[in-house]
């Protein structure tokens, strides 16, 4: 048991509200909205963390109230008409259930939306200054649009009210609508709007005034604000105090949801989501500082991962309800596991970053480790028992053979789990090896935990032959054996090492490196950024038009900035076509994808990334004597059936992960879950 | 003439035996006055002789076969023999052959208490005089049967035969005053003149009579401060130790033993002087003290007669007492002195006396707020009930309430109440510490307040009965709190869902494939006798259930009762160590529990060892399974 977690585990009263313990998670957009409503997928997703034993869930992050702040970029949820009540009536009597209490985020994003969609009417702001996030110059606010989306908020809170929400807040973070009037960096009024502080602070008081009267004193109403916004011309720590201290004074939030940092461009962007590069809690001290000047609870959120930094944030009084909103996308029932003195279960977060990347580019947000968070419809968090007791053989502990193995054994199976290196985890255990990516080692551990715990018979350091495998006289094989790293295409490949090689430690190299990258993903980063730290001058290379094309925003930035201050030359825009020796040395011949023009480098080594192809000896090796021949059926797969095979007549050989064909984490994992919830 | 020799000496005996009475009985005359109904006690006696105390006897039959030859041997033949002095008897040759029969069964019986003791006396079985007893009994056994039967044959009675019969006799005789036989006498008077009337004929009668905080003196000091009965009963003992083969203190290594501590009170009636021998076991890793007595000479202490931290190492449990046969309330004694202690002296241990400050500052035992007793139930919108309400059932949380551990069950609970649809409701913070560890610890006035304002908030109120889920709770609302004013129907949580169950408002599936067994909570089962509600509930879940060595009203306790962990005795080993100990034996791969303090304990257990959980966690996975939910991970990790 975690120290402090009877803090944890206290309820919070606001406004007659009793929220049963302290661990929420924050409004957030996972690109579940459909029609610009929380429809089934939405409302599964929050109710697993609501079974989960979380207090308080808030849902629909940047939800817009007014007919110029779409939701469709986000796949948000649109508050601007009554159409969305009956859907907020189910959620809220869903939440409701499992004692649990729901809020919704309102706001109006301002010029931090896209103008070329949904209605196509141009972004608004305090004044037209462009943000390099959203890349839009918005329109300046006249007075009667003013009082129009001071309405629409108020309409807004209205819907919440009558959906039965347990309250909302509004967001005046992440530079929307309301800190665009707050912050210097953006509003440049000369009206009673700008100047100021008090007068920059007007829009969002009459907002939240307009709101209180029309969804009455007694609802509860927040907001989501910056405690600082870190950047020259924005606002400082002490503005953000003093209108957190002024707004909680006047009575206008019932609570302040604290972060750090804004989002206005890719570096803030990652900074205000921290991932694994960043120690835990980094921005615990904003919360605290406003927790000291206002007499409503604060809340947080920015990377507690773990209950015992949560519980310290609690105990110790920095703030009142911690937000542990990624911990949940990780491990929606953390809070029931601490209730049950089940810490030790607890899938953690590692930080990576999956699931937020996936939303920026517009898609739906996925856990890299938890392949059923999102698909609660069709994917279990708790694992049922199988009726049949089966032997399952699984080759290689990667994160697909572990997965494999804690589906099986959870199913009640019996299994075997035959790994050839001395330590479970797979390709993983390169990837933690770079740098900052360290806690991706997370991942494999906990699923390693799991599968001892279960009884899993582990066998590491025995690679799976095939007399050894039909020796278990198995009912089913899964071979997740990963991939080996590809060498590319280009003439005279051979000569080139892979990422692996460097990773892995099986290379030590210095003097100048060229890292050609095909994939656009970790891979080359992180070994560009593992050689120059050890001394090598780098040059990545990459047919891409720009390096870690394919790295997600909140990871990207790290990347640019660890290997810019590291001095790593950037040569997008090149393929590889040859490598070849010239004296101990080699050149690697280049061509431009737009130009064709070539160029060569002479570098002591060249470094490839083409990612991976599977491992599959064992595979083919059983195939012929498996009843389905390796073949998995895939309209069972998606319908979520068993896999239509006959077990008396023999074995049943499946494969997952890289094993198929080179992917990722989270389709390893997916693979073995979807394919193990049926045996 | 030589027929009349036996009866005279019959005679003298007895005379020898009243006079030694008669010595201890102005002993007995040293304790404080109580209210005692000789008439209908006496009128008793044979009913609790032959009802009560065989009950206990019998449940070593042995035993109760060597006392019924002894005892009805010896009392049978010499009563009868002593009638011979009335001529036409003493003439009689049938009436001779009759008292030899009765000898011929009392040698038997004597046979039987030598056969106990020798070659090798059992450590629960007190040596010294009590070693001599068989030889005695043999002596004087022999000796009547041969002179009743030379009378009978018309023989003359040898002067060898009546020199060891009334050698022997003389010595028994003088031995009910100071010796194995005084358990006779002191016994029989016990019985009648007992401090608990109301325990016997199959009666309980648990609750601790409460104090006057008046009075100058509270509590026991000196044996002049026990009633005159209780000196009595002390008196009773026959060092069988059977209370020290039941004593978990005991068996843990701490410093007490039950039967020495009776002889120690026993001990403190003399003068000052040269203890009497005991020649029974040691209290375990004795504490030195002085070892004096005297009538108003302090028992507690160092320099006095039992140390403090004897008394501080009972649990309360009852076993001792469940096991005596003759009647002896020890746990009486054990509170009498540690009342003073606590309320004169303020000598408590110190953990305790944390604990105590908190009670009397904050209500509750630990300093937590009252309004968060119901933190648990967050979520789960639990009923208050506000002055004037009214449910049918009023939910008693007691101080687990508090424990992240133990809210899960009280959460499991409320479930399950929610799903058989009852009406209940809690009393929020209006509800204050029910006032047991105070008790139990000697602070018996922090306890009477608490009582006393729980029952004005419980008047304040309309329920139909009380519902807890602590036995502790259970036992002071039901016993404990009528003395001042509250009389409720008081149900624990296992009794209360076996009905649920049974009348089938709570549709329960199967556990099946799971062992269990059941661990009795000292203050449901022996102080309560509820043993069979928690049984018949497990039943119903579909769970194999084994029991321990000892289980129902003879378990061995977990060690967490009567502020035992706060006093925190060291001894060799801990209690609940040995109590898991015994579950482990078992198999079983579920220890089921149905009180917050066996809970703590027993999972504080390290090592392998089964998993602990609540009867009402177990009904509610059952409920779950009954349900269609899938089955719960916490139920599926026991069978891996």
């Amino acid at each position: 048991m975690i120290a402090n977690a009877d803090a944890l585990l206290k309820p919070l009263t606001l406004k007659g509200l009793t929220i049963r313990n302290r661990v929420m998670s924050t409004s957030h957009a996972p690109g579940y909205g459909k029609e610009g409503k929380p429809q089934e997928r939405y409302q599964l997703y929050h109710e697993e963390k609501a079974k989960g034993g979380i207090g308080l869930t808030m849902f629909g992050g940047s939800s817009s109230v007014a007919l110029d702040s779409p939701a469709a970029p986000w796949n948000q949820v649109s508050v601007a008409d009554d159409s969305v009540i009956p859907f907020f009536q189910a959620f809220s009597d869903r939440i409701h259930r499992h004692g649990a209490k729901l809020m919704i985020q309102l706001t109006h994003m301002g010029r931090r939306t896209k103008w070329d969609t949904e209605n196509w009417f141009p972004t608004v702001s305090s004044s037209p200054r462009r943000e390099p996030a959203s890349r839009t110059i918005p329109k300046e606010l006249e007075p009667e649009e003013i009082a129009r989306i001071i309405a629409d908020f108020a309409a807004a809170a209205r819907r919440c009210r009558e959906g039965g929400l347990d309250g909302c807040e509004v967001s005046a973070a992440h530079g929307h609508l309301i800190d665009q009037f707050w912050s210097p960096s953006v509003n440049q009024r000369t009206d009673g709007y700008g100047g100021s502080l008090a007068n920059r602070m007007r829009f969002g008081r009459e907002v939240l005034e307009a709101m209180r009267r029309a969804a009455g004193d007694d609802y509860v109403i927040g907001i989501r604000m910056s405690g600082d916004e870190m950047i020259a011309d924005g606002l400082s720590h002490e503005d953000c105090v003093e209108i957190a201290a002024t707004y909680a004074r006047d009575g206008l939030v019932d609570f302040v949801n604290v972060l750090g940092g804004q989002a206005r461009d890719d570096m803030a962007h990652a900074i205000s989501l921290p991932n694994m590069s960043f120690p835990v809690a980094p921005f615990l001290h904003l919360p605290s500082a406003i927790k000291r000047e206002v007499d409503v609870p604060v809340f947080h959120a920015q990377r507690v991962t773990d209950l015992a930094t949560a519980a310290r944030a609690v105990a110790d009084g920095h703030v009142d309800m911690v937000a542990m909103t990624r911990a949940h996308i990780a491990d929606p029932h953390l809070v029931q596991k601490l209730i049950e003195g089940r810490d030790d279960d607890i899938r953690q977060c590692v930080g990576a970053g999956y699931c937020i990347d996936r939303i920026y580019v517009g898609g739906d947000a996925l856990c890299i480790q938890n392949a059923a968070t999102g698909r609660e419809a069709t994917m279990p968090h708790v694992i049922p028992k199988a009726d049949v007791r089966r032997r399952v053989v699984i080759v290689g502990a990667g994160p697909g053979g572990l997965e494999a193995a804690r589906v099986c054994a959870e199913r009640g199976h019996s299994v075997v789990l035959f790994e050839k290196n001395a330590a479970a985890g797979g390709q993983i255990n390169l990837a933690a090896k770079a740098g900052w990516r360290e806690a991706l080692s997370g991942i494999p551990r906990w699923l390693a935990g799991q599968v001892t715990r279960l009884g899993v018979d582990l066998r590491l350091g025995v690679e799976a032959s095939e007399a050894a495998i039909l020796a278990e006289q198995p009912d089913v094989v899964i071979i997740a054996t990963g991939g080996k790293p590809s060498h590319g295409h280009a003439k005279g490949a051979e000569r080139a090492l892979t990422t692996a090689d460097v990773l892995s430690g099986a290379v030590e190299l210095s003097g100048t490196v060229l890292l050609f990258d095909e994939m656009g993903q970790h891979n080359a980063a992180s070994t560009a950024e593992q050689l120059a730290r050890r001394g090598c001058l780098v040059e990545f290379v990459t047919a891409d038009r720009y390096v870690a094309q394919e790295v997600g925003t909140t990871n990207q930035p790290i990347h640019y900035r660890e290997l810019y201050k590291l001095g790593v030359v950037f040569s997008p825009n090149l393929d590889l076509i040859e490598i070849y020796p010239e004296g101990n040395r080699l050149v690697a011949a280049l061509r431009n994808t737009f130009t064709d023009a070539e160029e060569e480098r002479l570098v002591d080594h060249v470094v490839v990334e083409y990612g991976t192809l599977p491992v599959d000896g064992v595979y083919h090796a059983l195939k012929a004597g498996s009843v389905n021949a390796g073949q998995i059926d895939l309209g069972a797969i998606v319908r979520g059936e068993p896999q239509p095979y006959d077990l008396s007549q023999g074995f049943a050989l499946y494969r997952v992960g890289d094993a198929l064909a080179g992917r990722n984490i989270h389709a390893a994992i997916y693979d073995a879950l979807r394919l193990c919830k049926d045996l | 003439m030589p027929a009349f020799g036996f009866p005279l000496l019959v005679w003298l005996m007895a005379a020898v035996a009243a006079a030694a009475v008669a010595g201890r009985a102005l002993r007995w005359q040293w304790g404080r006055p109580a209210r005692v109904d000789w008439w209908a006690g006496l009128r008793a006696v044979p009913r609790r002789y032959l009802v009560d105390v065989h009950h206990v006897v019998a449940r070593d039959s042995q035993a109760a076969r060597m006392h019924m030859l002894a005892a009805g041997g010896l009392l049978a033949g010499s009563g009868l023999a002593a009638l011979g002095v009335i001529p036409p008897l003493g003439a009689s040759r049938l009436w001779w052959a009759v008292v030899a029969l009765a000898f011929a069964v009392m040698l038997a019986g004597a046979f039987l208490v030598g056969a106990r003791r020798f070659p090798v006396r059992p450590a629960r079985l007190s040596g010294g005089r009590f070693q001599l007893l068989p030889v005695l009994l043999l002596g004087y056994g022999l000796g009547g049967f041969c002179l009743a039967a030379g009378a009978a044959a018309g023989l003359p009675a040898g002067r060898a035969v009546l020199a060891v019969t009334a050698g022997c006799g003389l010595a028994l005789a003088w031995f009910t005053g100071k010796g194995p036989m005084r358990h006779a006498a002191a016994g029989t008077l016990h019985l009648a003149a007992h401090p608990r009337p109301a325990r016997f004929a199959g009666q309980r009668d648990v609750a601790l009579q409460p104090v006057d905080l008046n009075a100058e003196r509270l509590g026991v000091e000196t044996p002049a401060d026990f009633a005159w009965n209780r000196l009595l009963g002390f008196d009773a003992c026959v060092q069988c130790g059977r209370c020290e083969t039941a004593c978990p203190a005991f068996a843990a290594g701490q410093p007490l033993n039950p039967k020495r501590l009776i002889q120690d009170l026993v001990a403190a009636l003399e003068p000052p002087g040269p203890a009497p021998a005991y020649a029974g076991s040691p209290y375990p890793n004795a504490r030195p003290v002085a070892g004096r007595g005297g009538r108003h000479a302090p028992i507690i202490g160092a320099g006095a007669m039992i140390h403090p931290d004897t008394l501080w190492s009972c649990t309360t449990c009852r076993a001792c007492v469940a096991e005596c046969p003759m009647m002896i309330e020890h746990v009486d004694a054990v509170i009498d002195l540690r009342r003073h202690q606590t309320l004169m002296l303020g000598a408590v241990p110190e953990k305790a006396a944390a604990r105590l400050d908190d009670l009397r500052d904050t209500d509750e035992a630990n300093g937590h707020g009252l309004a968060a007793r119901a933190d648990f139930a967050a979520g789960l919108d639990v009923p208050v009930l506000a002055p004037g309400g009214r449910a049918d059932v009023l939910l008693w949380l007691g101080e687990g309430a508090y424990d992240l551990r133990y809210g899960r069950t009280l959460r499991a609970l409320v479930r399950l109440l929610r799903a058989a649809g009852v009406d209940f409701a809690i009393l929020g913070a209006a509800e204050k510490d029910c006032g047991d560890i105070a008790r139990r610890l000697g602070d018996e006035a922090t306890f009477a307040r608490l009582a006393r304002e729980n029952v004005a908030t419980l008047a304040g109120v309309g329920f139909s009965r009380i519902l807890t889920a602590d036995p502790h709770a259970l036992n002071s609302l039901r016993n404990d709190y009528p003395a001042f004013g509250g009389r409720y129907e008081v149900w624990h949580h296992t009794a209360f869902l076996d009905a649920l169950v049974a009348e089938g408002r709570l549709a329960v599936g199967a556990l099946s494939g799971q062992t269990v067994t059941y661990h009795d909570p000292c203050y449901l089962g022996r102080y309560n006798g509820e043993v069979e509600a928690p049984r018949r509930l497990l039943d119903a879940l579909g769970l194999a259930r084994t029991e321990m060595a000892r289980s129902g009203a003879r378990a061995l306790c977990c060690g967490g009762g009567g502020g035992a962990p706060l006093s925190d005795v060291a001894g060799d080993r801990r209690i609940p160590d040995l109590r898991m100990e015994q579950a482990r034996a078992t198999g079983a791969a579920l220890l089921a529990v149905a009180c917050p303090g066996c809970t703590a304990m027993l999972e504080g257990v390290t090592g392998a060892r089964p998993e602990v959980r609540d009867v009402a966690e177990l009904v509610l996975a059952a409920w779950e399974a009954g349900q269609g939910a899938p089955a719960k991970r916490a139920a599926l990790e026991l069978q891996a």
